[in-house]
């Protein structure tokens, strides 16, 4: 499988500066990538390499971070979707209930950057051990108060959403990369014709998935906005 | 003020989804020059819909990229009269579409007629339990107009989406295979049912096992190559799994671009412009009927368009709203009771149940349809007995396998965590093996639920938003907790189920939340009838108040009835025009006495 781990999520923390003492973050981003994020900054990323590790971690398939999770919400948030598409945003803003939906008058870039800067002020998750990384996350998970600026349910929800997307929406939006999500579960992608087939009976269908760029050779022909990286 | 004031035209159409099409075809061909209005762009199957770039899940099931922008206009929601109604800021509960072809662009295709004493609701229930069955707080009511004189429209538009099924009864002998329950059809579907996947197919066993009647869903998703009565070519679907909230490059789903707009565009007496937002329905100075209506175009200058007929075909909730920002009608008020405009607003009550299969049974969930299901009707409607049950209404049970797209398709079983190594290995193990039963419930009408404008919150037009408040009526969440036990039931005998789970989303203790997607069938605000002080249209679709104002759609159901709306709502299309034409172009007054 070619590019079954981005470039940049697998840039491990060995021999940086900060090794000795945040090891068991294995898939923590790093500087020495050579492309800039379209909206995150280093660390915001690398937080977000840790949490969404923790809602998809590694095993016979790829993690979040491995899977380009990071980069997907990197490029929703600085497009349409992060820039608040598709959401009605005139004020006033007053509190509602849980079943009135999303009251806050934050795009979801300015959601996620403001969530994750409460967080990165409450403790430093890329330097927690994985139970203790965990521990935490299902603590966000159950809370009910604020994070930094932003309620803290609010945060979690969008986020685990994020990471989700990242992980099974066709490759053209940098997640899912080498088919990870779509391998996992055998989803056969975006080519879908199966007329000859719905009424075979149990008979396991299996193919190499394929995306929107995909091209008939199997070759995948991703247009990459980001240039040459992962 | 409009800025301009456009050349007459003799029918002005509001919306081009289903209805507006339709009724445009039909007034076009009866010599009436007709405009209409779309607010959102042109496209078509052909160019817009083809795969693989149509399937993308994220684009469009996740992002509604075929949904109307709530950023321009959408709506306030609450619970009830003493909360405060806040935006609906983003889409969820419901989607209703944009541009050309509307919502019928990416429904899934499912179409039901209604069952004969669905039409007479209130009349059928005091008739078989009594004058005291119905309570004080349910505000059910007739339709006016019964399922034989609606019967010969719901098979016509049968034919124009090729529906594929099977019928229960023909003329009133029973044809085994189809639904026993439904009311005697004049012909068969045109095109035989749809292939069926294992899981729907262990469904159909053992609700027979059970004693239950299966049969094969209604599809729109046409089985083979055909031509509709408007000589469009429809072509055989494939199974793509990208049906719902998507449209259909293949010209296999029965849309309304290539069933009616293809054959209606290039005709003299037709126009459409798109872009063209209708902010107003005008009306004359003594009151009694619309002069036509103001509406800004892409170029952002507000027009207004003389019309000698106005023919209302929005979606649901926006047909409401022009109506209340227009004038039109009385507006319903909950404390005295009175009016009618916004009354009777309902939606349908959802419940789910999954099936666990073991590894010998694997479903492929990714080869779906529409309208791809096995389903038994034993329980909705009146079709069993009511009487010792506290709650009128019911609705179907079906086994579907509508698609596998996996951010959204995600069952895992039930104790699994929403994230981490267990739900992962769950979502890996789970979703080949899973079978998806839904209880698609009727929703009564209550004093309590209804529609009104917001004082706070404004749409892109400066036009007061839309006012939704409503919660699951006791009735229906009893209705909804015995389907949905049943379904429970015939998910237990299916062969190689090793666990079920089950979701009522109307379940006692919870209350109606406009987040998660339930489904786009908001019904009611605009109800059809006999009495004015109870509907806002009579029985043809025409406003007791406006007589040259006609309304179609989903707005006019008195209440929701346990199937999907779009085969009802067009055979009340197809009822209305067939007056409009007949009876009163050529001398136009109320169809009806007040």
């Amino acid at each position: 499988m070619p590019h079954r781990y981005s470039r940049r999520s697998v840039l491990t923390m060995a021999g940086g500066g900060l090794a000795a003492t945040v090891a068991p973050v294995r898939h923590a981003f790093a500087q020495v990538d050579d492309r800039p994020w379209f909206f995150l900054t280093d660390d915001e990323a690398r937080w977000l390499a840790a949490i969404t590790d923790v809602f998809i971690p590694e095993d016979a398939f790829p993690s979040a971070s491995q899977a380009g999770v990071v980069d997907y919400i990197d490029f929703q948030m600085a497009t349409d979707y992060g820039r608040g598409d598709g959401l009605y945003l005139q004020g006033p803003f007053p509190e509602g209930t849980p079943e009135q939906g999303y009251q806050l008058p934050l795009t979801p870039a300015e959601l996620i950057r403001a969530g994750i800067a409460g967080a990165r002020g409450e403790v430093d998750l890329a330097r927690m051990d994985g139970a203790q990384r965990e521990a935490w996350v299902t603590d966000l998970s159950e809370r009910d108060d604020g994070i930094g600026d932003v309620p803290a349910g609010t945060f979690f929800s969008e986020l685990l959403s994020l990471a989700n997307e990242g992980y099974f929406a066709d490759p053209i939006y940098l997640g899912n990369k080498g088919y990870a999500g779509w391998d996992m579960v055998g989803f056969p992608g975006a080519h879908a014709y199966y007329l000859d087939l719905v009424d075979e009976h149990n008979r396991p269908y299996r193919r190499q998935p394929m995306g929107v760029a995909h091209d008939p050779s199997g070759r995948s022909t991703l247009p990459r906005p980001v240039g040459r990286g992962g | 003020m409009a800025d301009r004031t456009l050349p007459r035209t003799d029918v002005v159409i509001v919306g081009g989804g289903w209805t507006g099409l339709t009724a445009a075809y039909e007034l076009a061909n009866a010599g009436q020059r007709c405009v209409v209005l779309e607010r959102g762009g042109p496209r078509h199957d052909a160019t817009h819909f083809a795969g693989p770039e149509e399937h993308d899940e994220l684009k469009y099931a996740l992002r509604y990229g075929h949904m109307m922008d709530v950023k321009r206009e959408t709506l306030t929601f609450r619970h009830d009269r003493r909360q405060q109604a806040l935006p609906m800021r983003r889409l969820g509960s419901f989607l209703p579409g944009s541009g050309l072809g509307g919502a019928g662009i990416h429904w899934n295709g499912q179409l039901w007629r209604p069952l004969p004493s669905d039409l007479r609701m209130r009349s059928h229930y005091t008739e078989r339990y009594g004058a005291d069955f119905i309570p004080d707080d349910i505000a059910i009511q007739d339709w006016g107009v019964t399922y034989d004189e609606l019967q010969p429209h719901l098979d016509f538009f049968e034919r124009i989406c090729g529906t594929a099924g099977r019928a229960g009864n023909l003329d009133g002998e029973a044809h085994p295979g189809g639904n026993p329950f439904e009311g005697p059809r004049t012909s068969d579907y045109p095109n035989p049912p749809m292939q069926q996947p294992i899981s729907n197919t262990l469904f159909g066993e053992a609700a027979e096992r059970l004693g239950l009647n299966p049969f094969p869903m209604p599809s729109a998703n046409v089985t083979r190559a055909y031509e509709n009565p408007y000589g469009a070519q429809l072509h055989p679907c494939t199974y793509c799994g990208f049906c719902e909230r998507f449209g259909c490059g293949y010209l296999a789903k029965a849309d309304p671009i290539i069933c009616v707009y293809d054959r209606i565009r290039d005709h003299e007496n037709f126009e459409i412009r798109f872009g063209a937002q209708v902010l107003k329905v005008e009306t004359s100075q003594d009151g009694r009927t619309a002069t036509g209506v103001t509406y800004q175009g892409e170029d952002g200058l507000d027009y207004f368009q003389p019309a000698d007929t106005v023919c209302l075909c929005a979606y649901a909730l926006w047909n409401v709203h022009l109506m209340l920002v227009s004038g039109l009608g009385r507006p319903y008020d909950p404390q005295t009771r009175t009016g009618t405009v916004g009354r009777n607003y309902s939606y349908q009550t959802i419940a789910a149940v999954d099936a666990f299969f073991d590894d010998e049974i694997v479903t492929n969930p990714f080869m779906g349809a529409g309208a791809l299901g096995v389903v038994v009707d034993d329980y909705n409607g009146d079709n069993f007995d009511h009487s010792d049950l506290g709650f009128l209404g019911g609705g179907y049970i079906a086994c579907k396998q509508y698609h596998g797209r996996p951010i959204s398709y995600q069952p895992v079983p039930e104790g699994t965590p929403p994230w981490g190594a267990q739900w992962k290995r769950a979502v890996r193990e789970t979703y080949g093996h899973h079978g998806d039963l839904v209880v698609h419930g009727s929703s009564v009408s209550t004093p309590e639920n209804y529609l009104d404008l917001d004082p706070t919150w404004t749409d892109a037009y400066g036009r007061p938003l839309l006012r939704m408040t409503f919660n699951f009526p006791e009735n229906d969440r009893r209705m909804s907790d015995y389907v949905m036990n049943r379904a429970v039931e015939i998910a237990q005998e299916m062969e190689h189920v090793t666990s079920v789970a089950s979701t009522n989303l109307a379940a006692v203790d919870s209350n109606y939340s406009i987040v998660p997607y339930q489904t786009t069938h908001n019904v009611g605000g605009a109800a059809i009838g006999t009495d004015p002080s109870t509907s806002v249209v009579n029985r043809y679709g025409q406003m007791w108040d406006h007589h040259n104002v006609f309304v179609f759609g989903a707005c006019l159901f008195p209440q929701n009835l346990g199937y999907n709306p779009t085969g009802p709502l067009m055979g009340l299309a197809y009822w209305t025009l067939e007056h409009l034409k007949g009876d009163y172009l050529d001398n136009p007054r109320p169809l009806m006495d007040a």
